[in-house]
């Protein structure tokens, strides 16, 4: 006969740990700290006195002035020659600053990789201050920065673009190289293979699909940033953006935005696709 | 003639940390087949990175070809590398890679800033890489890339790249531990025969100690970062193994 667990439970001692999910001083912690944030996000909301039927009436508001200032767009201005050919400016600017930026952004994501890098006091500091410093100024103050030095034009949005995309793309790069497998780097720098030769030899080949997907990424980013670099007098199709904005040209403006829209739609159709197919060639 | 004379050496990870290598003191011949077995944690992978410095040593000394390897800088360093081959555990050859490449990759100390970056290998290294691909039995599999290549015929791509350099002393951490038992009969035999041919000297950590008694000429037992066995692997008795095995580390 199967023996009962009745019978078993009196055989077992009792038990002399305890054990239990919630320990005091972590869980408490916890508690305290969630509670904390969740205080401060209900004083802000009273501080800041938002009112929420002002925040649902402000939709139906938008839609009238949609309806009534920005309709219908005015599709002829942005059919003009003129207009068109600043449109392809812009798209060669995302292009020339993500270049530049994608080409600029690897050593510096090199020396940024902490499992990689050249020398751990010197490199390593260098590229990630060189990487967080892009990174940390927004592309449309790199934008004013560069027209105040080189004055209106495409210069200074490529520039300014650039800039963005070694932040951009060096960040995610050095992410990538930190992620990469030891072992072929251990076993190139054994057969006394230079710094540059084991850089080609066991990381490159490891990266180089991830590599191709942000490059293609970062244009993707780049051209959505090249419509408004123009905004601030960095060339391309943004400057149309702010002459119609301060000229009340709503109709004007409504056309833009679609064309915008459309544009980067379209690049992160493209790009998505791209990245797809590179990401099977692993 | 020793080729390789290590000289109390000491390691520890982190200033102040554990001792992996707590003095530790032997010599390599130049017609020696020398395995290192002992307990997981006893400190033999340490030991053996320590020659190259993958590792480095934190007292000691490592004498080989008769120059000190621990005060080297970083050029003289990568020239000493070039006369070592190494062959992994885990195989280490570059995955997206092809099997020829991974061999050439050899003899990257040897190859100048320009061809190597253009991968125009010289011809005699071509030549010797193929036939070194030929003596391990790879001829066929040239071009493939070097993940679609089984274990075993990963390490043999591992032995031919380690014998592109030339080398004068052969380090094998592991090389059988991710291998069955009978492939890494095989693999072992082959290094063997190898070593032979070449008159290279090989120093090879290893766990499976019937396999090293069968391959090595010579055994050093190793426990909690101490040698506790140094001798000809005919020599060894039971007992001698039981002591190295006696206490475990976690």
């Amino acid at each position: 006969m199967m023996p009962t667990t009745t019978a078993a439970i009196p055989s077992m001692p009792a038990a002399k740990r305890t054990w239990s999910r919630y320990r005091h001083p972590e869980s408490t912690v916890r508690f305290a700290v969630i509670m904390a944030i969740l205080a401060f996000l209900g004083y802000s909301v009273a501080y800041l006195n938002i009112d929420l039927s002002r925040i649902l009436g402000a939709f139906p508001r938008l839609v009238e002035i949609l309806a009534t200032r920005y309709f219908p767009p005015d599709m002829n201005y942005v059919s003009d020659a003129d207009f068109v050919r600043s449109v392809l400016r812009t798209l060669e600017m995302s292009l020339l600053g993500g270049f530049f930026g994608v080409v600029c952004s690897i050593p510096l994501a090199w020396l940024a990789a902490r499992n990689i890098t050249v020398s751990k006091r010197i490199a390593y500091p260098f590229g990630r201050f060189a990487i967080m410093s892009s990174r940390s100024i927004h592309e449309t103050i790199w934008t004013i920065l560069f027209v105040t030095v080189l004055g209106f034009g495409m210069l200074a949005g490529t520039l300014a673009l650039t800039v963005f995309c070694v932040g951009f793309a060096g960040k995610l790069f050095s992410d990538e190289l930190e992620a990469i497998d030891m072992g072929p780097v251990e076993a190139m720098r054994s057969v006394g293979a230079n710094p540059l030769q084991v850089f080609q030899y066991a990381v490159l080949p490891q990266v180089r699909v991830a590599f191709t997907g942000i490059a293609i990424y970062t244009w993707d980013v780049a051209f959505r940033a090249a419509t408004v670099v123009g905004f601030f007098g960095g060339g391309g199709m943004g400057w149309y953006l702010k002459r119609t904005t301060q000229q009340m040209e709503s109709t004007r403006v409504a056309a833009i935005l679609l064309v915008i829209i459309g544009l980067v739609l379209l690049a992160e159709v493209g790009s998505g696709w791209l990245r797809k197919r590179i990401g099977k060639m692993r | 003639m020793s080729v390789l004379e290590v000289c109390n050496l000491k390691v520890s990870y982190s200033a102040g940390g554990p001792q992996i290598l707590k003095g530790i003191g032997f010599e390599v011949g130049s017609d020696d087949f020398c395995a290192v077995i002992g307990p997981s944690g006893a400190g033999k992978s340490t030991l053996i990175r320590c020659i190259n410095r993958l590792v480095e040593p934190t007292e000691g000394d490592i004498i080989l070809f008769g120059q000190s390897v621990c005060p080297l800088k970083s050029g003289e360093l990568r020239r000493l590398r070039r006369r070592i081959g190494m062959i992994f555990q885990e195989f280490n050859l570059v995955n997206r890679m092809s099997v020829m490449d991974n061999v050439l990759s050899g003899r990257l100390g040897y190859t100048g800033a320009f061809r190597s970056f253009f991968k125009a290998f010289p011809k005699e290294d071509i030549d010797r890489a193929l036939n070194l691909l030929e003596r391990v039995g790879l001829q066929d599999h040239v071009d493939k890339r070097a993940d679609a290549l089984s274990g075993g015929q990963r390490q043999r791509v591992g032995i031919a790249r380690a014998l592109m350099q030339r080398p004068e002393i052969l380090l094998l951490d592991e090389p059988t531990s991710a291998l069955d038992p009978k492939i890494s009969r095989d693999v072992m035999g082959l290094i063997r025969e190898l070593a032979a041919e070449f008159k290279i000297p090989v120093l090879c950590n290893i766990h499976d100690v019937q396999l090293a008694l069968e391959t090595c000429n010579r055994i050093i037992g190793m426990q909690d970062g101490y040698k506790k066995f140094d001798g000809p692997a005919k020599g060894m008795r039971k007992q001698d193994l039981d002591e190295i095995y006696a206490m475990e580390v976690l």
